[in-house]
């Protein structure tokens, strides 16, 4: 049994060293070159002063050389830190600042758009492609450099399953992006439960779809290592095109897929999506948001005697509820249930009198206990107190449960049904934003006097972001200068499409923006 | 004498450029790009922009864009869509 992710690629490494383990922009690499060139790169990485439990940041497009870096970060016993290649320069500072990189596998690109502040505090880049001249931020080396290094065994390190494997940063409502830390025994107990689950196998053609920054990619790499499978890496120019995307999930022979909803629906909408176009797929998988009802009906329509779940749990648990979809209630359901509990994870909603709801159609809100659970946000202990919670519901012992800030029903068929959220945390394609991270981007504008950030529902992406800006001199500001300003500070689907102007925002009588009335003022 | 294609193909790019300069770059704070440059690389193209790209063609071209027309090849960049756009009109 693994109890450390490394553990499943060297199992699959000698059980099937010549498969094919990742394929990327036309390029593959079989399981022995991937256990081999992991091993190199965890040299490499401790002889650079790597230590169990230090960040690396990985910052770069998805490519073969993702999978690896991932793999021999975790040999050097360190912690990997998936980057958004896409996001602004800013933000990437932030969070190798925050969480204390000072070594980033990356780019000569993506590099040279690090500010000289960010670039200061590293002390060595592997750069996977382009010129290693440099003359700030510590020792840069090519990619080409891991030939130096022993291919044959990992660096030996202690590690156990407690241990942090890698931290996802997700929208912060405070203005910054917080940092989940997760350990192995998280990360394994979810893909155990999805093995077992969706018994995948060393025939299987799994795709990626998801960045490598976004938590259901974990899925996709683990389980495809662990079953000695074959990942195909879903890149931009194939994940904008529904019709480059519906081909090569058929020349690829895909047999399970896992994305967001959105990404589903844009191929239902235009491209052909018909099940004897794609005979090996078998098994489809989505979560990040709601499903709409009418388009849920058309895919399982249209991909008869797949079996399609949804798949439901914030970063901070990965996934800890699912929900088989049942074609034959698919007509009269008006809603898709979130489902129940994953094996080896318990979930339970409590009420606003803090009990735990047994009572059908009662809501409250979720909470997740069990090994899934992450131990929190890096440095920010004070946002982990709020979040992860000592379990007060039992007194024996001491465990940590996460709230969610979810508000659920469990409903008469036991099933847990999402009602919507405490805060204001939204989902946008799959992405979770904090509403207050994008009034904080706005608010740092010197021409803004008050910002409130709207979600407006959207039938495919779930919701598109609207802002209502309040002006010092609204004659001087433009909605494109603060796109442009939003753009330097915030992920591009953080970005609001439309930006009103009003003289002042609507208050509350505690001086807060009224929300509701601001709805009624600006209509969505 | 220039030929009725020559005078109306920069007119065209400039069109297409205009709208997703104004719909789609500036949104999302990109000021400038170039014609030659990959939309889907800088971002300024997501998986919506691409069909507010297909419906303006269409609705100001009066050329039909088929979904198998909507790749890589033909909407990677201003200069890939205009060549698409000429193609389709010169039909």
């Amino acid at each position: 049994m693994a109890y450390i992710l490394q553990q499943l690629l060297k199992k699959s490494a000698a059980l099937y060293p010549g498969k094919t383990a990742v394929w990327a922009r036309g390029r593959s690499i079989t399981y022995r070159e991937l256990e081999e060139k992991s091993n190199r790169l965890a040299h490499l990485l401790q002889q650079h002063g790597v230590r169990k439990g230090d960040r690396v940041g990985l910052y770069f497009p998805k490519a073969v050389e993702s999978i690896i870096s991932m793999f021999g970060v975790l040999k050097a016993g360190g912690v990997y830190v998936p980057l958004d290649p896409q996001a602004p320069a800013d933000r990437v500072g932030y969070i190798l600042g925050n969480c204390g990189v000072r070594v980033l596998i990356t780019n000569d690109e993506k590099r040279r758009g690090l500010s000289s502040e960010t670039l200061a505090a590293l002390e060595l880049s592997v750069l996977t492609a382009g010129d290693t001249k440099s003359s700030n931020g510590g020792k840069v080396v090519p990619w080409s450099i891991l030939a130096e290094f022993p291919a044959d065994h990992e660096p030996k390190v202690t590690l156990t399953e407690t241990d942090l494997a890698y931290i996802l940063y997700t929208s912060g409502s405070t203005g910054r992006p917080k940092g989940v830390m997760l350990s192995h025994q998280n990360a394994l107990t979810f893909v155990e439960w999805c093995a077992e689950t969706f018994k995948i196998t060393s025939d299987d053609h799994l795709s990626n779809h998801a960045p490598l920054h976004f938590d259901l990619s974990v899925f996709d790499v683990y389980n495809t290592i662990e079953a000695g499978a074959t990942m195909f890496l879903v890149t931009e120019d194939l994940a904008l095109f529904p019709t480059t995307l519906a081909n090569f999930i058929e020349s690829k022979g895909i047999t399970v897929w896992y994305s967001v909803p959105s990404a589903l629906i844009l191929l239902l909408l235009h491209a052909n999506i018909k099940r004897e176009r794609f005979p090996s797929l078998r098994t489809v998988l989505f979560a990040g948001e709601v499903f709409p009802m009418k388009y849920l009906r058309r895919l399982a329509e249209s991909l008869p005697g797949v079996d399609l779940y949804n798949l439901y749990g914030p970063t901070e648990t990965n996934v800890c509820t699912y929900y088989k979809v049942e074609p034959a209630r698919l007509e009269s359901l008006d809603k898709l249930p979130i489902g129940i509990a994953c094996e080896n994870t318990e979930v339970f909603a409590v009420n606003d009198q803090d009990q735990i709801v047994t009572q059908p159609d009662e809501s409250g809100e979720l909470y997740v206990r069990g090994p899934a659970v992450t131990y929190g946000y890096w440095a920010d202990a004070e946002k982990t107190a709020k979040m992860v919670v000592s379990n007060r519901f039992q007194k024996h012992f001491q465990e940590n449960m996460y709230r969610t800030g979810d508000l659920v029903t469990l409903a008469e068929d036991g099933n847990y049904y999402f009602l919507g959220r405490r805060d204001s945390m939204i989902k946008s394609r799959g992405y979770r934003i904090e509403l207050g991270e994008i009034e904080s981007a706005l608010l740092s504008h010197p021409g803004v006097k008050e910002a409130a950030a709207i979600a407006v529902p959207d039938d495919i992406v779930g919701n598109r972001i609207k802002a209502v800006v309040s002006a010092h001199d609204s004659t001087a500001l433009k909605p494109a200068e603060l796109q442009q300003f939003c753009a330097a500070r915030i992920p591009k689907y953080m970005i609001p499409e439309i930006i009103e102007f009003l003289e002042d925002l609507p208050k509350t009588s505690t001086g807060k923006i009224d929300r509701v009335r601001l709805l009624e003022t600006v209509p969505a | 004498m220039p030929t009725a294609k020559e005078s109306t193909e920069p007119a065209i790019k400039t069109q297409i450029r205009q709208f997703i300069q104004e719909n789609l770059a500036e949104v999302k704070g990109i000021s400038s790009f170039r014609d030659d440059e990959s939309l889907m690389e800088n971002g300024v193209i997501d998986s919506l922009g691409i069909f507010r790209v297909v419906s303006f063609l269409e609705e100001n071209f009066g050329v039909r864009v088929g979904d198998e027309e909507i790749n890589p090849e033909n909407l990677s960049s201003v200069d890939t869509i205009e060549k698409l756009v000429t193609a389709k009109l010169n039909k």
